[in-house]
């Protein structure tokens, strides 16, 4: 029923913030009446940073405690409610640790930006939690996460190739996020955030519009976003390939019985793999060497095309169009128009500052060329390597540790005494 | 009770609950689509009654620009305007109300359908693969093709981007001087460059003269000429490609434009022998459309008429493409200033003045943002200045005058006829006295400022107001013959117009009263052009007449070429150049 609410909010959203988009023109007024200047609303106060920032640690505490100790479905779900409230609704998507990155990201690159250290907590701890202990901030404190959760009705399967090859998107997006926030160009990650437009209550008809169309995907598709866009999941991925404690269907011994694999939405289960043949080994083995020596030819040839980038990102920063603006009004093929008359600004500094972004621009696509060429290398060299396995285990990488698998599960389900003993299926059953 | 019938009855009320479910989750299904159809047809239907993009609003306001004062226009727009927002915010409360209802709607279709799908659940019963081991390897095999054929969609996507984008920024910082046409010690070029004021005045540089008056006042032109009886034509020479602008003169040579959907071009002649000198196609302007706009062949791509300070000449088309060039013939800059909207097609002259080129672009309906008033560094073609008009297309001609101790750039354009400071582009004053489609150009006649409305009226105002003068420095109104396309000459003292039906009219400079008038009985296109003390009409079957700028007509003499003439005479060195259809005559002793 909970859920039923929740998905019935998010149309609600959908219905009602798309109305807010359009703006009403002001009428000529020949009186000379002039409409009042907006004024700038007062600065949050600083107490409640530090409130955000305890919300999130708590949040952070309290889903580990779910996930790990009292493995409750029930205690992450209400988790989740509670994290989109405050998260999602009251703070209205900001500060989120998926926009972090690219605060992080700025501060590095710009010596004159003052990380807020909301946003580097934002940024830090979910990673921290990763690094040791998989994805509980996805699990229940992630309001975008949360809101996908609560309307996946009917989850079907994503073929495994499927998934792969969207599973790109997320490294690459978060290539670009990174690479427009250290140049100064914007934050295209909050931009594009197809849940914040709901958060909100606003935003342009394409973000509704796509964040409906993901909504509607994620009633039978668990988590779009988180899986085939997020670029701080692609972080959180990486993080977990270490993580020291990691998810597990049940404490108590694997009967084999597949209902957790079933149960995953997210194609999270890896089912029991025995160990290969030493014949196709020896195949397995030489493909997997070839592509580990390509790994550096795919970062190079990724460098060399990311550099031809660098025009066609630049023309995202508004210095570098306010530059171009200027210079086509110069040669006459526009005309000066006014918000350009209204910048009042001397357009020779304006075409040198643009000169010098998209410098930086040049050397941003070399590094994210690279990356890219590096995500799609290691994906490559994933897919070939082989890993025996004896149980049904949640892929650390792609588990969202949201304890569906622990309530299917029959060996868990007697360990806490919700099913009696003696209809304890077997292997051999 | 009997067992069976209580198990039968069991086993019933699933199903009967089942279908209860499924037909509330269809019925709230039907009744979401509806609802949202409703919606999404209100939102896209709405868009008719923004104000700003209501045609019959937005027709109002032209109409209300036309004539500003008609308060029933007035009354009109603003009962529209709030209609329309009353419409706005009442769709507004129907959205929000249309929400609400879609959220109830969602929220027991959900219910329900989930509430179905339960009583109709099945145990999962999964078993583990019995290959596992070969699966996984085919996963992985469909996976790696699927990355690979990914990977190569998202580069292809990314280099279609990377390979279609093109920048305006120069390739380092070191050309930005050049850019803003400086030299590298940072001065401007322009200005360095002196201004041939005496040179200037015994030209012809622009359309009507040096002062768009279409006036000569020191200079003499022959009385008589008949080129069937070889008399009084000292060349004669071909013109590659039509055109309706008139011939420029400066020092030994004469320029003029032609042009058609295909090919746009200058032409420079020899005054002496009427040699072509050169001729330089303006192809490749950056910007320009590579197909030319349609343009009437009444008007052409060449009506407008070319000007030269002496130093470059330069030339604009109906295209929009502006170029100016050396007296070599090579083109020194030139830009596309975007294909004019104009009925007609574009015919306003270009001016110069002190290096500057002076370009008056008024086109459209009068919306805000598409006419406009440029001055360029004649040089470097760098925009000095630019000034929005508020007016629709005109075909007038701007002009140059010194006067209330400010160099003034005169416009005419529907309603206003306006003067802008040189220096800056500051409106110094404005008169509403214009209507109809504004062809003749101001002149500057007596030191008052003339504009016409066409076949309507002649308007005169003193130069020294501010803002709108047009009740406090009007000097005097004619509706004396007025033309509907040619423009007004003088020589200060007289005025002298003529009318398409070739009827000419004089009026006293000073207060506008009408002093005689001369019925030619020919049509006439060309506006009449004055060389000392004689003025020159010339139809447009080629005849023309000389007579004494005078307060009573007193016929000179007469000329007769094999051609058609729609453009102004120019004078330059004692001899009067006619521009023809077909081609370009000198006028005068050899």
């Amino acid at each position: 029923m909970r859920r039923f609410l929740n998905i019935l909010l998010g149309f609600l959203l959908l219905g009602s913030t798309a109305l807010a988009e359009q703006r009403f023109p002001p009428p000529d007024f020949e009186s000379g009446y002039k409409i009042p200047a907006p004024t700038t609303p007062f600065a949050r106060a600083e107490f409640l940073q530090y409130l955000d920032m305890a919300a999130l640690l708590a949040a952070l505490g309290v889903s580990l405690w779910l996930v790990y100790r009292s493995r409750s479905r029930r205690g992450i779900a209400a988790l989740s409610l509670c994290s989109l409230a405050y998260f999602g609704f009251y703070r209205k998507g900001c500060v989120c640790a998926i926009g972090s990155v690219q605060n992080v990201a700025l501060a590095m690159f710009d010596s004159h930006y003052a990380l807020p250290l909301t946003a580097l907590v934002f940024f830090l701890a979910p990673l921290v939690v990763a690094l040791f202990a998989g994805r509980a901030f996805c699990a229940a404190v992630c309001p975008q996460g949360a809101i996908q959760d609560l309307v996946l009705l009917k989850p079907i399967k994503v073929p495994a190739w499927l998934e792969h090859a969207l599973g790109l998107i997320p490294s690459l997006f978060l290539g670009a996020g990174v690479i427009f926030a250290a140049t100064g160009s914007g934050f295209i990650i909050c931009r594009y955030d197809p849940m914040v437009p709901f958060f909100r209550f606003n935003g342009s008809s394409l973000m509704l519009g796509v964040g409906a169309a993901f909504l509607l995907v994620g009633m039978f598709v668990g988590r779009p976003y988180c899986r085939f866009l997020c670029p701080y999941g692609a972080l959180l991925r990486m993080a977990t390939a270490a993580s020291q404690w990691r998810v597990r269907v049940t404490p108590d011994t694997c009967t084999q019985c597949a209902l957790c694999q079933h149960s995953c939405p997210f194609g999270a289960l890896r089912e029991p793999v025995p160990a290969a043949k030493s014949e196709s080994l020896r195949g397995a083995r030489k493909r997997l060497t070839v592509l580990l020596l390509l790994l550096p030819v795919w970062i190079g040839l990724g460098a060399l095309g990311g550099s031809k980038l660098a025009t066609a990102a630049s023309m995202v920063n508004p210095t570098v169009k306010l530059a171009e603006r200027y210079v086509r009004s110069l040669s006459g093929g526009e005309k000066e128009p006014l918000e350009i008359q209204r910048a009042e600004k001397n357009p020779e500094p304006v075409v040198a500052s643009a000169l010098d972004i998209r410098k930086r621009f040049e050397l941003c696509g070399w590094l994210f060329g690279g990356w890219a060429g590096l995500v799609l290398g290691a994906k490559f060299i994933a897919l070939s390597t082989r890993r025996k396995r004896s149980d049904f285990e949640p892929d650390p990488g792609a588990c969202y540790a949201c304890a569906r698998c622990f309530e299917t599960c029959p060996s868990e389900r007697i360990r806490r005494g919700l099913m009696p003993v003696e209809l304890e299926p077997t292997n051999k059953e | 009770m009997n067992p069976e019938l209580a198990n039968a009855g069991q086993e019933n009320l699933p199903r009967a609950a089942y279908r209860a479910w499924l037909a509330a989750a269809w019925i709230a299904a039907v009744f979401c689509l509806a609802l949202s159809a409703t919606l999404l047809y209100q939102r896209a239907t709405a868009t008719t009654n923004d104000p700003w993009k209501s045609p019959q609003l937005r027709e109002l306001k032209a109409r209300l620009a036309q004539a500003p004062k008609d308060t029933q226009i007035k009354t009109q727009i603003r009962a529209l305007d709030l209609e329309y927002r009353q419409r706005f915010f009442r769709r507004l409360r129907m959205d929000r109300t249309g929400g609400w209802l879609l959220l109830g709607g969602v929220t027991v279709f959900l219910l329900a359908a989930q509430q179905a799908a339960g009583l109709r659940k099945t145990q999962a019963a999964p078993q583990p693969s019995p290959d596992a081991a070969a699966e996984a390897l085919r996963q992985a095999g469909h996976a790696r093709w699927a990355v690979g054929v990914g990977g190569a969609v998202v580069c292809g996507c990314l280099a279609f981007v990377a390979l279609n984008t093109q920048t305006c920024l120069p390739a380092s910082a070191a050309d930005i001087p050049q850019l803003f046409g400086k030299t590298s010690g940072g001065a401007a070029s322009a200005a360095g460059e002196l201004f041939p004021l005496a040179e200037f005045q015994a030209n012809w540089p622009r359309f009507r003269g040096p002062d768009g008056s279409g006036c000569s006042p020191k200079g003499t032109a022959p009385l008589a000429w008949d080129e069937q009886a070889k008399t009084g034509v000292v060349w004669k020479s071909a013109i590659p490609l039509p055109g309706f602008n008139s011939p420029i003169v400066w020092g030994n040579r004469v320029f003029i434009s032609g042009g058609d959907a295909e090919k746009r071009a200058v032409f420079c002649y020899d005054t002496a022998d009427g040699k072509l000198v050169w001729e330089r196609p303006i192809e490749n302007v950056a910007g320009s459309p590579a197909k030319a706009p349609e343009i009437m062949e009444q008007t052409g791509y060449a009506a407008s008429t070319m000007a030269t300070d002496g130093r470059r000449v330069y030339v604009i088309f109906a295209n929009g493409d502006l170029a100016a060039l050396g007296f070599d013939g090579a083109v020194v800059w030139s830009k596309h200033l975007g294909v004019p909207k104009n009925q007609y097609g574009h015919a306003t002259s270009l001016a110069v003045w002190q290096g500057k080129l002076i370009v008056q672009l008024d086109q459209g309906e009068g919306e805000p943002g598409n006419s406009r008033l440029t001055v360029f560094d004649g040089s470097t073609g760098k925009v000095v200045w630019e000034k929005a008009r508020k007016v629709p297309g005109s075909w007038a001609s701007p002009i140059v005058v010194e006067a209330a101790g400010k160099t003034q750039i005169i416009t005419a354009g529907v309603p206003w006829l306006a003067a802008y400071a040189f220096a800056d582009g500051a409106e110094l004053w404005k008169a509403e006295v214009l209507d109809g489609e504004v062809t003749p150009s101001p002149i500057l006649a007596g030191g008052l400022i003339c504009g016409a409305s066409p076949s309507n009226k002649l308007t005169a105002f003193r130069p020294d107001g501010s803002g709108d003068v047009t009740k406090t420095h009007l000097a005097w109104t004619s509706e004396e013959n007025i033309p509907d396309v040619t423009s007004p000459a003088t020589n200060g003292e007289l005025i002298f117009y003529i009318t398409s039906s070739g009827m000419l009219t004089c009026l006293d400079a000073k207060d506008g009263k009408k002093l005689w008038e001369h019925d030619f009985e020919v049509e006439m296109q060309a506006s009449p052009g004055i060389a000392g003390n004689r003025v020159y009409v010339v139809s447009t079957t080629g005849q023309a007449w000389v007579f004494e700028a005078a307060r009573e007509y007193k016929e000179l003499g007469k000329g007769a070429l094999d051609d058609k003439f729609f453009a102004s005479p120019a004078f330059a060195a004692g001899r009067l150049y006619l521009r023809g259809n077909a081609s370009l005559y000198c006028i005068g002793e050899k």
